[in-house]
């Protein structure tokens, strides 16, 4: 296991993801989590909540830019949405050249997955609202 | 061109854009490096200001991930949309009941269409190193699907050289698919705005309009018999009611815009 800080994001990257809590409802998150990791063209996850993120992604080296890139995302959407008064966030999904970024908020939870171009987004979408 | 001329044409832009498509609430449009260069006449500038400023950093490290191309917020209220169209980011607050295809397939036809017009005018003043404007004069007959889409809808708004029967130029209508159902409703024939038919008509005095040219932005084209719309609701609204049979030879469905002229030899 291995921490680094950057940002003030506390960054913990795992082989296999940390039980914080165990609430039905997190351990439910997280399998669910593990299994959308699965879907093809995944490449991987961020989960923060207040005081910690677990991180599970394909290629380790991505690790600090995907984090710092979900963080400032929900922070630019938290603005725009109250400027633009889009009410509750349901999602956000950021298409990049290479790679698309699905995040959400659920309660304390704020969720970001990485995916190729090709995925599919619904079907990811669909089992995060299952948690 | 200057940027007060691209300005221009770009809020005359958004705004007609707002005509059609009411359920957009704002837009605004943004250069590479995130400076307006126009935006609809509801929206105050201190709100986009606070919104760039907002997605000034996340655009910065969306490198990560190749840089974005489109970002969509979906709020239980509405949603904003970032599409990066070329050299600008469009920038769309649509409220929740928003027909998103109607939205998207205007939006990404017009502006891009309006930019490349503009730049084909006059380099473009957004870009560092504008590419040189292609001076050579353009072939009469044209390889229609090997074109870019917005090369193609170019071709028809410049003029056309005289034929030996001088004709009036060939109007060209945008409009939105319709379904053309009904037992009785001939496969070979769709219905468009009665006033159109009427200023073809006008413009031709000498002829009767009875077919029409439909052309998709994919390139496909067919020609079919032309009528009014019958229906009071849809008349007048831009619409242009299909045949299911001749919307797959199209390869288009409801709510898409086509290029409808009348078939005039």
């Amino acid at each position: 296991m291995v921490k680094k800080k950057k940002d003030e994001l506390e960054i913990t990257t795992v082989s296999e993801p940390t039980l914080i809590e165990t609430t039905d409802y997190e351990s439910n998150l997280r399998a669910n989590l593990e299994e959308i990791k699965k879907y093809n063209g995944v490449v991987g996850y961020i989960l923060r909540n207040t005081t910690s993120a677990s991180i599970d992604l394909k290629d380790p080296a991505k690790i600090i830019d995907y984090a710092i890139l979900s963080s400032t995302t929900f922070d630019a959407t938290e603005e725009v949405s109250d400027l633009f008064e889009l009410g509750t966030l349901k999602n956000i999904i950021v298409n990049g050249k290479n790679v698309k970024m699905l995040s959400l908020t659920v309660e304390q939870n704020k969720i970001s997955i990485f995916m190729e171009n090709n995925a599919d987004t619904e079907k990811v979408l669909e089992k995060l609202k299952a948690s | 061109m200057d940027n007060e001329v691209y300005a221009f044409a770009l809020k005359n832009t958004l705004d007609e854009i707002q005509k059609i498509c009411p359920d957009i609430k704002n837009a605004f449009v943004l250069t590479k490096n995130r400076e307006l260069i126009a935006s609809d006449g509801d929206t105050p500038e201190k709100t986009i200001t606070r919104a760039v400023n907002a997605f000034e950093e996340m655009l910065e490290k969306a490198q990560a991930i190749g840089g974005v191309e489109d970002v969509t917020i979906e709020g239980i209220n509405g949603r904003l949309n970032v599409s990066r169209l070329d050299e600008i980011y469009l920038v769309t607050v649509t409220s929740k009941q928003a027909d998103l295809d109607y939205v998207n397939t205007v939006t990404h036809v017009i502006v891009p269409t309006i930019l490349r017009l503009m730049e084909k005018l006059s380099p473009a003043p957004l870009k560092k190193n504008p590419p040189t404007p292609d001076i050579e004069p353009e072939e009469p007959t044209v390889e229609r699907d090997e074109e870019p889409e917005t090369e193609k809808h170019e071709k028809q708004l410049e003029p056309k050289e005289e034929s030996e029967t001088i004709l009036p130029e060939t109007p060209v209508n945008q409009l939105i698919v319709e379904d053309l159902k009904g037992l009785l409703a001939p496969s070979d024939t769709i219905r468009i705005d009665s006033t159109i038919i009427e200023e073809w008509n006008e413009l031709y005095e000498d002829r009767t309009i009875e077919e029409a040219d439909i052309e998709t932005f994919g390139g496909k084209s067919t020609r079919c018999k032309v009528k009014p719309i019958k229906e009071s609701k849809l008349d007048g609204q831009g619409k242009i009611q299909i045949p299911s049979k001749v919307q797959l030879t199209l390869d288009v469905k409801k709510g898409e815009l086509v290029r409808v002229k009348p078939a005039v030899e």
